[in-house]
């Protein structure tokens, strides 16, 4: 029996039902599934043929260039040469492997992926050429693949490089099946919070549109509350004409809460009305007046890949194929047969074109695979920017308050409390009553991430409560990290302020990681830390420093030097970053890495913001939602301290340490300590 | 209505002309380098060269190319080599998720076709308008930077 059927026939009660058409869309939310990669799995990755080795990614390809690194593994470990491996992305139809989130391809992965190719190896060695093998696990230190040697340690031409270069489809906008049509569904202007469908539409203009197709009303599953109607045309320019003349009006009910975000979220508003429930730290700081009080806010923020997300559905007979630009494809590959029953789902996993976190929910996929079933031909569907912005999930806002005493040169009571929304239970998959639950018992990991400060800071108490907002928020580069990491590392440089030290040495004092201390006292030698910039040309120059670990793995940190017009323009004129990620098997690649998450810190200080008016996401294009511009983004040294660790993560890394390392080049230019991001001019003009 | 597409006369068949450049391209001829990221002109990503002018194929209309020059990025390389642009992208690594470089490489080359020595000032000009959400900017420059001193 189908689980819809199923549902159906129990209704009511928790199993609450949306009728959407002539189907019904379960709303019991599919669990991703998220198995830990070892090396029983890892054959499946690998395989040998004609002289030839195939390498099927067990990750997703979105910039970081892992196809890259784990060809270098899988080369180095079989002792195959760089042309004899050929590297192919992963459908469902592979053993599941966990979404690529969390920067872990290369913690996770590595290692298992080598022992595969070792047994691969043996076994070839040994005169096998066919059949199944079985891998013998050794031990770590006798796999090539986790030492420096053959590939490892270099930086080869990226995989796929050639292609981008030259314009090869690669994405899964560029997917084109035989009669495929391009699609569209369009959804009610508002909060995806409230309860909203289309009501009546002029489909006598629409079908006057050249290359009109059809509208298709059983569009599949809503985005949160909001029921779409869907179009399809011939060309996908006639999408936009055919939605105008439609004119659709909607039924719209439901008031979504906390509309007023600022206000939901005020971290003052909420100590006022009592604690907050979520303690990370706990710490008692002892009553009295602190030396260092500081509010900062973040902003809901998008993730703003240049890729709007896009996928390309087709059924044959009962099955579909689905190609995506998904971080997690056998999730998606759920999702779509929970909604569809169908005899089977293939999700194809394409390059990706930008993910940062905001590609793992089911999105495109099931309106492409609605719309093509609706109309019994291949159907792309690809969200324009606006949708990107009102129906995407996005970085939650936080109000932060931040705490501390000095004394003597030290810290010794910290307090810090935060208010965000949620990240891991995000509204785009969690239904309210699944929230409250895991709100009562578990609060939201992603919210808390990075929020424990690696400073030993006496009495120290975090805490933080998350609520569920009009907008649907989630996974952003970091998590709660990046955020977080902002408000520790500016309270950390009030706090040496106010001990009138330097805010290197400040830091070097409270902290006992020796890796975090390694890389702030690179970076502070390769930015000449002692000699910064200062006024100069009418312009207030300034130079700041922060420091942070993610996921207790990586560490970097980071010097940034800012100028400051009169009129509080601001530039960033240099950064300098520190970063250990254990052993790096592509150097080049764990610099871009580097480079990006700098950009990104940009990004959080400049820009990174999606207006908002009562609930619902004003932003249509990135006039509204800017992300910083070539000449926003400055030239960068990025230094590479290898510990002697096996590889760790770099994806978010940096971005703990960049944003902070800025906002305090600011203060230490201008005196200004900045308490809303992102900066507005204004905010530094004297 | 026809065109120049990549050195080779194309026509404009009648139900394609009041489309973009760009779903010109990428429908009917299966030009897929340009990619779609705003639809207004604003990242970039879209980018191709109309009769030696970096052009936003998004919000141009496919018949303003009549009679026109049309350069994609798949017909920057010869038969055995890339364009020197394109070369130094792979020599530098520049490309992340790479969804944006189609457009930053035509961009780049309209500009050092038309200035051999470019100044700071009007690379900025040329690149600003080029999204890239990976933070590939400072490596963008460093290409530009080592095809400009190639070239003296």
């Amino acid at each position: 029996m189908k689980r819809r059927t199923f549902l159906a026939g129990v209704g009511g009660g928790i199993f609450a039902l949306i009728g959407a058409g002539t189907l019904v869309y379960s709303q019991i939310p599919v669990i991703p599934k998220r198995p830990e990669p070892d090396a029983k799995t890892a054959i499946g990755w690998i395989s040998f043929n004609n002289n030839r080795f195939s390498l099927t990614l067990p990750r997703v390809e979105m910039g970081q260039n892992i196809a890259t690194g784990l060809k270098q593994i899988a080369c180095t470990e079989l002792g195959a040469d760089w042309d004899r491996v050929d590297v192919a992305f992963h459908d469902t139809g592979m053993d599941r492997v966990k979404a690529t989130v969390g920067s872990e391809s290369m913690m996770l992965f590595a290692e298992p992926l080598a022992q595969a190719c070792a047994s691969l190896r043996d076994a070839l060695e040994a005169g096998r050429d066919s059949g199944e093998i079985a891998v013998t696990p050794r031990p770590g230190s006798e796999l090539r693949a986790m030492k420096k040697c053959g590939y490892i340690g270099r930086s080869p031409e990226i995989v796929q490089g050639q292609d981008i270069v030259t314009g090869r489809p690669l994405y899964a906008g560029d997917v084109m099946r035989s009669g495929q049509l391009f699609g569209r569904v369009l959804r009610a202007p508002e909060s995806v919070e409230r309860s909203t469908r289309p009501l009546s539409w002029n489909a006598d203009d629409a079908r006057t549109v050249p290359g009109f197709v059809a509208i298709v009303e059983d569009c599949g599953p809503a985005i949160g509350k909001a029921q779409g109607l869907g179009i399809v045309a011939e060309r996908s320019g006639a999408l936009d004409a055919i939605a105008e003349a439609l004119a659709v009006s909607w039924d719209v009910t439901g008031t979504p809460e906390n509309v007023d975000i600022q206000e939901t979220i005020d971290i003052d508003a909420n100590l006022a009305a009592g604690g907050l429930p979520h303690s990370v730290l706990d710490g008692v700081p002892e009553d009295g007046k602190y030396d260092v009080d500081q509010r900062l806010d973040v902003p809901l923020a998008a993730h703003s890949p240049i890729e709007p997300r896009v996928a390309v559905a087709e059924w044959q007979g009962g099955a579909l194929t689905v190609w995506s630009g998904t971080q997690d494809a056998f999730y998606v590959r759920d999702v779509l047969l929970d909604a569809f029953g169908a005899d089977g789902v293939t999700l194809q996993s394409m390059r990706v074109g930008g993910g940062f976190g905001g590609k793992v929910s089911a999105t495109v996929e099931l309106e492409a695979a609605a719309l093509a079933r609706g109309v019994g031909a291949p159907v792309k569907v690809q969200w324009t920017r606006a949708q990107e912005f009102t129906l995407g999930y996005h970085r939650p806002p936080a109000s932060h308050r931040v705490r501390a005493r000095v004394f003597d040169g030290k810290v010794t009571d910290w307090d810090h409390g935060q208010v965000s929304s949620h990240i891991f239970f995000t509204s785009a998959v969690a239904p309210k009553w699944m929230q409250r639950a895991t709100d009562a018992l578990i609060g939201d990991d992603g919210v808390a991430r990075g929020m424990v400060p690696p400073y030993a800071l006496g009495r120290a108490r975090a805490a933080y409560d998350v609520k569920r907002l009009a907008v649907h928020t989630a996974a952003w580069r970091g998590l709660g990290a990046g955020p977080n990491g902002l408000a520790i590392e500016c309270a950390m440089d009030e706090a040496a302020r106010v001990a009138n030290e330097d805010p290197l040495e400040f830091r070097l004092k409270h902290i006992d990681d020796r890796l975090l201390r390694a890389v702030l006292q690179r970076v502070a030698e390769i930015s000449d830390w002692e000699h910064p910039p200062c006024y100069e040309d009418g312009l207030r120059k300034g130079r700041g420093i922060a420091c942070g670990i993610y996921k207790g793995t990586s560490y970097a940190a980071v010097v940034a030097d800012v100028a400051v017009e009169d009129n509080g323009a601001t530039k960033v004129e240099k950064l300098w970053c520190a970063h250990d990620c254990g052993m790096v098997v592509n150097p080049d690649q764990v610099r871009a890495q580097c480079e990006g998450n700098l950009a990104w810190s940009i990004g959080m200080i400049f820009t990174d913001n999606l207006p908002t008016d009562k609930g619902v996401v004003m932003a249509q294009t990135f006039i509204d939602a800017p992300i910083p511009r070539n000449s926003d983004v400055p030239d960068m040294v990025i230094e590479l301290v290898e510990s002697a660790r096996a590889p760790q993560g770099a994806g978010e890394t940096a971005i703990v340490a960049g944003p902070a390392a800025i906002a305090n080049a600011i203060r230490a230019a201008t005196g200004v300590r900045i308490e809303q991001f992102p900066l507005k001019q204004g905010d530094l003009a004297v | 209505m026809s065109f120049t597409l990549n050195g080779q006369t194309h026509d404009i068949p009648d139900d394609w002309r009041e489309e973009t450049l760009l779903v010109l391209l990428r429908e009917h001829f299966n030009l897929v380098g340009a990619k779609f990221g705003c639809g207004v002109g604003l990242c970039g990503a879209c980018t191709v060269i109309v009769d030696g002018v970096a052009t936003r194929s998004c919000i141009t209309l496919a018949r303003d190319v009549d009679g026109g020059t049309v350069r994609t990025v798949e017909g920057l390389a010869g038969e055995d080599d890339l364009h020197p642009v394109q070369q130094a992208w792979l020599d530098l690594s520049v490309p992340q998720c790479g969804f944006c470089q189609a457009g930053q490489i035509m961009s780049a080359v309209a500009l050092l076709e038309n200035r051999s020595r470019p100044s700071e000032a009007e690379i900025e000009e040329a690149m600003d308008g080029n999204l890239c959400r990976c933070g590939t900017y400072p490596r963008i420059r460093a290409a530009i930077a080592r095809l400009v001193e190639a070239s003296i």
